[in-house]
């Protein structure tokens, strides 16, 4: 099946797929199959965004206000819809990475912690 | 984006979010390409990867906002396509929603209109009625238990002392059909009531056009001659010309001038009467009323109390105080030295305040009962409606499941497919509710007319207003709720796999089955319930209709006559010549060809009636003489109308004349009671407690028991006094005829008699005597009715959902009949075996079904007339009904199983 293809892939932390493709948006406007691909290439292919999650969250991300749509000619002359991250966007961003860090440093502090400590 | 431009914007959306997806998948395409993937290879790798498309874009479609009314509208048209594919379950649904919304809005239009509904008055809740408004008329008894009606003098003496109200109106209990002629034009009938100078101020009703009646209006006695019309009346009579205003209206014989109209919508404090006119009370001397002694008096009680809450008082702090000054006010009426028992009677006396918003009603009294069992009905019938339909979107389920599971396939999530077949449910429920409410508007009329039979319908507004409306739509949901929820998440999950697969889902079907045959065996149980009602309905209105009336109803018409246009001279000496013009007319009556007697009361069946107790010179009151007797009034031919028998004495012949001595003829009960052991006739009796006039009247004949008011009341004493003797105009004619006579021709030369005698007396209407009868048990008779069309109904909407279910059975097992034949199985088994499944579920239904009936019958008890709520006969043609028409229904599919010729059946697998 299709899922084994991925097994050395983690699979993305519930919630933290906005942010992903938020901060792929900081680079420049981007389309779903180019955002997708940065995220792979970036991530040096563990991270693989499924096209079922990421076209709703671009759709939500658009709705929510985060990033702003336009249809223009890709590389290969095809006409494709290039998303770009707005003001409103990347504050929420700062604020999604902020909360993000907080998490990570949490986790951490409880998985390295001494067995004495606890 | 509005929700509005993106409903516009769909298409374009849908478009690209196509496009977008197609992007994607060339781009990942032409990539593996590149990578060295055969093109074939990378398009199959690619579609491995992305998964379902449509489920990609169904989710993009949600997360972009939930698009509900874009949705719903797609959910409508595809409804509407599948409806419109199988009109046949189609019509039958929305038939059976009909009836089922029709039928409980039609009920509930008569509850809200009599029960609930508020008068359009200003804060009807801050309105309170004193006493329960269950009495209508006149009475001058000293108020002895809880008060009802009150006289002139203490309602200004009440409006005076009381500070718990911000005002007080006084109306009078009954409203005249009377005479009014506007501008010296032709006499027509109109609804004249009687109401103090505050009755508008205090009920909040303004006026549409000039002004209504006011303090000024309602002072000395005669200062007021002023009406004020009802809208209706108004219309009706001058088209809405507002120079109505300030024309003269001749009310019996007296004028009054229109100052205003009234607010459109308000007929009168009395829901179920409506009022074309309003006069002050102190025009009361000039408007002459049976029974009236002048409201000057302090015990001529006929009015009743309307207050209003000043803000911030309770109801029982003005109860309380209501009740101190009506003791105090009553005890100052008494005099200096009431008697003891007067003082004893006073002490046990009080008033109750009653919320006065909605009016008072006798229909509310005597219907309230009646209507809330067949609400109870209605809702019944609408669940068994429910049932049905959700049998038959079961099946279509069935048939729908290669639709369902490919929608699946195609991306469409559960819940998606759920809200999709609800909105097919409530596509087919909106449907039935509209024309539901069309059929209500014209069936509440009619049922109406049905439950008050006579010439005049009562004035209801059931137009549907917005408690109906509210109440209809709030069924309707619930309605498509109760029949679509469970059909629509049988439907939605199914597993889809197998389904597609073959396509007749199979694995659901059994479940499915248990599903249909527990709605059946519901179905049963609820029709067999119905049946049961209806039966004890329709036995007590048999035992009703059977029994002895003490007079002959037959061939009797009553002539309802109006005199108050004749100008006759009322409380004066020269009273006889009333009686006289009675006379007139019952002599002439009697010459017509085809009349065998006729004769003039004060009351003939079902009219009310006249009552005190008597006291008999020399006889001591025991218990079973000291009671109400009911008197009438009489023309020298009554008895041998109404077929009233004589037991002994003599009847009144013209020798009993205004100065000879005063008579009575009483009936065998009061015979019995005062002289149980000897002949009443030369006893003497006085009218009252301690009558004013003791032994004024001479028993010179005893008559046969009949019924006065009612079919279903006790044995009553009654007494009866000559017309002579008893001087005034009492409106009753009856007339007897030859059997088989032409009715038509004896009225109108009846008719044409009584103008000869006197053109001003005029013929308010005739009805037999037979239909006063029918008419006194007409809400009986509606209900045995409607409970039997609904019980009918119920088996009927039973008995297609066991054919349905049979049918649909028979069919999938053709095969299998076929190979049992081929067998060697008879044809009587295999209908033996079909039928037998059908009678598990009849009998599971009747075990369900009978012994609720038998525990919730109990509460009917009070509208059975001579007949236990477990009547076994009425039970038992319950039971057998729904018996033969189950096995019936079952029988036509289980005969079409043992026609089925085996090598076809065969074939066709």
């Amino acid at each position: 099946m299709a899922k084994s293809a991925y097994q050395n892939r983690i699979e993305l932390v519930q919630g933290t797929l906005d942010m992903l493709v938020l901060k792929t948006l900081q680079w420049g406007e981007q389309h779903g199959y180019g955002i997708s691909q940065a995220i792979r290439v970036s991530s040096n292919e563990v991270l693989q965004v499924e096209t079922g999650s990421l076209y709703p969250a671009l759709h939500r991300l658009e709705r929510a206000g985060w990033v702003s749509a336009e249809w223009k000619k890709s590389d290969a002359n095809q006409r494709a819809k290039f998303y770009k991250i707005t003001m409103l966007g990347k504050k929420h961003l700062a604020n999604d990475y902020e909360r993000w860090g907080k998490m990570v440093a949490t986790i951490e502090a409880i998985m390295s912690a001494k067995e004495s400590a606890l | 984006m509005s929700w509005l431009q993106r409903l516009f914007a769909r298409r374009r959306m849908e478009r690209d979010l196509d496009k977008e997806i197609q992007f994607h998948v060339d781009s990942q395409v032409s990539d593996k390409v590149q990578s060295g993937i055969s093109e074939i290879e990378a398009r199959r790798l690619t579609r491995l990867e992305f998964g379902g498309t449509e489920k990609i874009k169904e989710d993009c479609r949600q997360s972009r906002g939930t698009m509900w009314l874009e949705t719903l509208l797609q959910d409508v048209r595809y409804g509407v396509r599948q409806l419109r594919k199988s009109p046949g379950f189609t019509s039958i649904a929305i038939l059976s929603l009909t009836l089922g919304i029709g039928a409980n809005t039609a009920i509930f239009t008569l509850v809200n209109a009599l029960l609930l509904r508020p008068l359009p008055v200003e804060k009807p809740s801050e309105l309170f009625l004193f006493g329960d408004g269950q009495a209508q008329g006149s009475t001058s008894s000293i108020p002895e238990e809880s008060t009802r009606l009150f006289s002139y003098p203490f309602f200004h003496d009440l409006r005076q002392k009381a500070t718990s109200f911000s005002g007080i109106a006084a109306v009078d209990s009954s409203q005249s059909a009377t005479k009014a002629s506007i501008g010296g034009g032709a006499y027509q009938t109109a609804h004249v009531n009687l109401v103090s100078g505050s009755y508008f101020s205090v009920l909040g009703v303004p006026a549409f056009l000039g002004r209504t009646i006011g303090e000024s209006d309602d002072g000395a006695d005669g200062s007021g001659p002023v009406a004020v019309a009802s809208y209706s009346w108004f219309q009706r009579q001058f088209n809405g010309d507002p120079s109505a205003l300030g024309k003269t209206i001749r009310i019996q014989s007296h004028d009054y001038t229109l100052v205003g109209v009234a607010r459109p919508g308000f007929y009168g404090y009395t829901v179920g009467q409506s009022t074309d006119l309003w006069i002050p009370l102190s025009m009361e001397k000039a408007f002459s009323r049976p029974g009236s002694d002048g409201l000057g008096s302090k015990f001529f009680q006929s009015l009743y109390l309307i207050g209003r809450l000043k803000p911030g008082v309770t109801a029982t702090r003005a109860s309380a105080e209501t009740n101190v000054l009506f003791h105090q006010i009553l005890r100052s009426y008494l005099g200096p030295q009431p008697s003891r028992q007067h003082l004893d009677e006073l002490a046990h006396a009080s008033v109750e305040l009653n919320p006065g918003g909605r009016g008072v009603s006798f229909l509310r009294y005597a219907f309230s009962v009646p209507l809330k069992i067949l609400m109870a009905i209605v809702a019944v019938v609408l669940l068994i409606a429910c049932a049905n339909i959700a049998n038959m979107l079961l099946a279509r389920g069935v048939a729908r499941t290669r639709e369902v599971a490919m929608r699946i396939a195609l991306g469409a999530s559960r819940s998606r497919i759920v809200l999709q077949l609800l909105t097919e449910s409530l596509l087919l429920a909106f449907l039935g509710a509209v024309a539901g409410v069309a059929l209500a508007w014209k069936a509440s009329a009619v049922l109406l007319s049905m439950a008050t039979p006579g010439p005049n319908p009562i004035p209801l507004n059931l137009t549907p207003d917005l408690p109906v409306l509210g109440f209809t739509l709030a069924a309707t949901m619930i309605t498509a709720l109760l029949f679509g929820l469970l059909p629509a998440f049988r439907a939605a999950g199914l597993e889809f796999v197998p389904a597609l697969k073959d396509g007749r889902g199979s694995s659901s079907s059994s479940t499915r089955g248990a599903l249909a045959r527990s709605l059946i065996v519901g179905q049963i149980a609820l029709s067999v319930i119905l049946l049961v009602v209806a039966g004890l309905f329709v036995r007590s209105l048999i035992n009703l209709s059977n029994i002895e009336t003490g007079f002959d109803k037959q061939n009797v018409l009553i002539f309802s006559l109006d005199s108050s246009t004749a100008n006759l001279p009322h409380g004066t000496s020269d009273e006889i010549r009333s009686v006289q013009l009675q006379e007139q007319i019952e002599d002439r009556v009697q010459d017509i060809p085809g009349v065998k007697a006729d004769g003039f009361a004060f009351f003939t069946f079902n009219q009310g009636g006249w009552t005190d107790q008597v006291l008999f010179q020399g006889i001591p009151r025991t218990q079973s003489n000291d009671g109400q007797v009911l008197f009438n009034i009489t023309g020298k031919g009554y008895f041998s109308t109404m077929g009233i028998q004589l037991v002994e004495g003599r009847l009144f012949t013209a020798q009993d004349t205004q100065t000879s001595n005063k008579v009575a003829i009483i009936n065998e009960t009061m015979a019995r009671r005062f002289f149980p052991n000897g002949s009443p006739i030369g006893h003497r009796f006085g009218i009252g407690e301690t009558p004013d006039h003791p032994g004024e009247k001479e028993v010179i004949g005893v008559v046969k028991d009949a019924k006065y008011g009612s079919l279903t009341e006790d044995k009553l004493m009654a007494a009866y006094f000559p017309c002579t003797q008893n001087p005034g105009f009492y409106g009753n004619f009856a007339v007897r005829y030859v059997p088989g006579e032409n009715q038509q021709e004896i009225i109108s030369r009846t008719r044409r008699a009584i103008a000869e005698v006197n053109p001003n007396i005029l013929v308010n209407n005739v009805d037999s005597l037979e239909e006063q009868v029918y008419g006194s048990i007409a809400t009986q008779s509606l209900v045995a009715r409607l409970s039997s069309f609904f019980g009918v109904i119920a088996v009927f909407l039973g008995c297609i959902g066991i054919y349905g279910l049979l049918s649909y059975s028979v069919a999938r097992r053709t095969s299998e009949f076929g190979v049992r034949l081929a067998l060697g199985a008879r044809s009587h088994m295999l209908l033996w075996m079909i039928l037998r499944e059908c009678l598990l579920l009849l009998v599971l239904g009747l075990a369900l079904g009978v012994p609720v009936a038998l525990s919730s019958t109990r509460i009917l008890k009070s509208q059975l007339y001579e007949l236990s709520p477990l009547d076994p006969t009425a039970i038992a043609i319950a039971i057998a009904a729904v018996s033969v028409m189950t096995i019936a229904a079952a029988w036509l599919p289980a005969r079409r199983a043992t026609k089925i010729d085996p090598m076809q059946a065969l074939r066709a697998e």
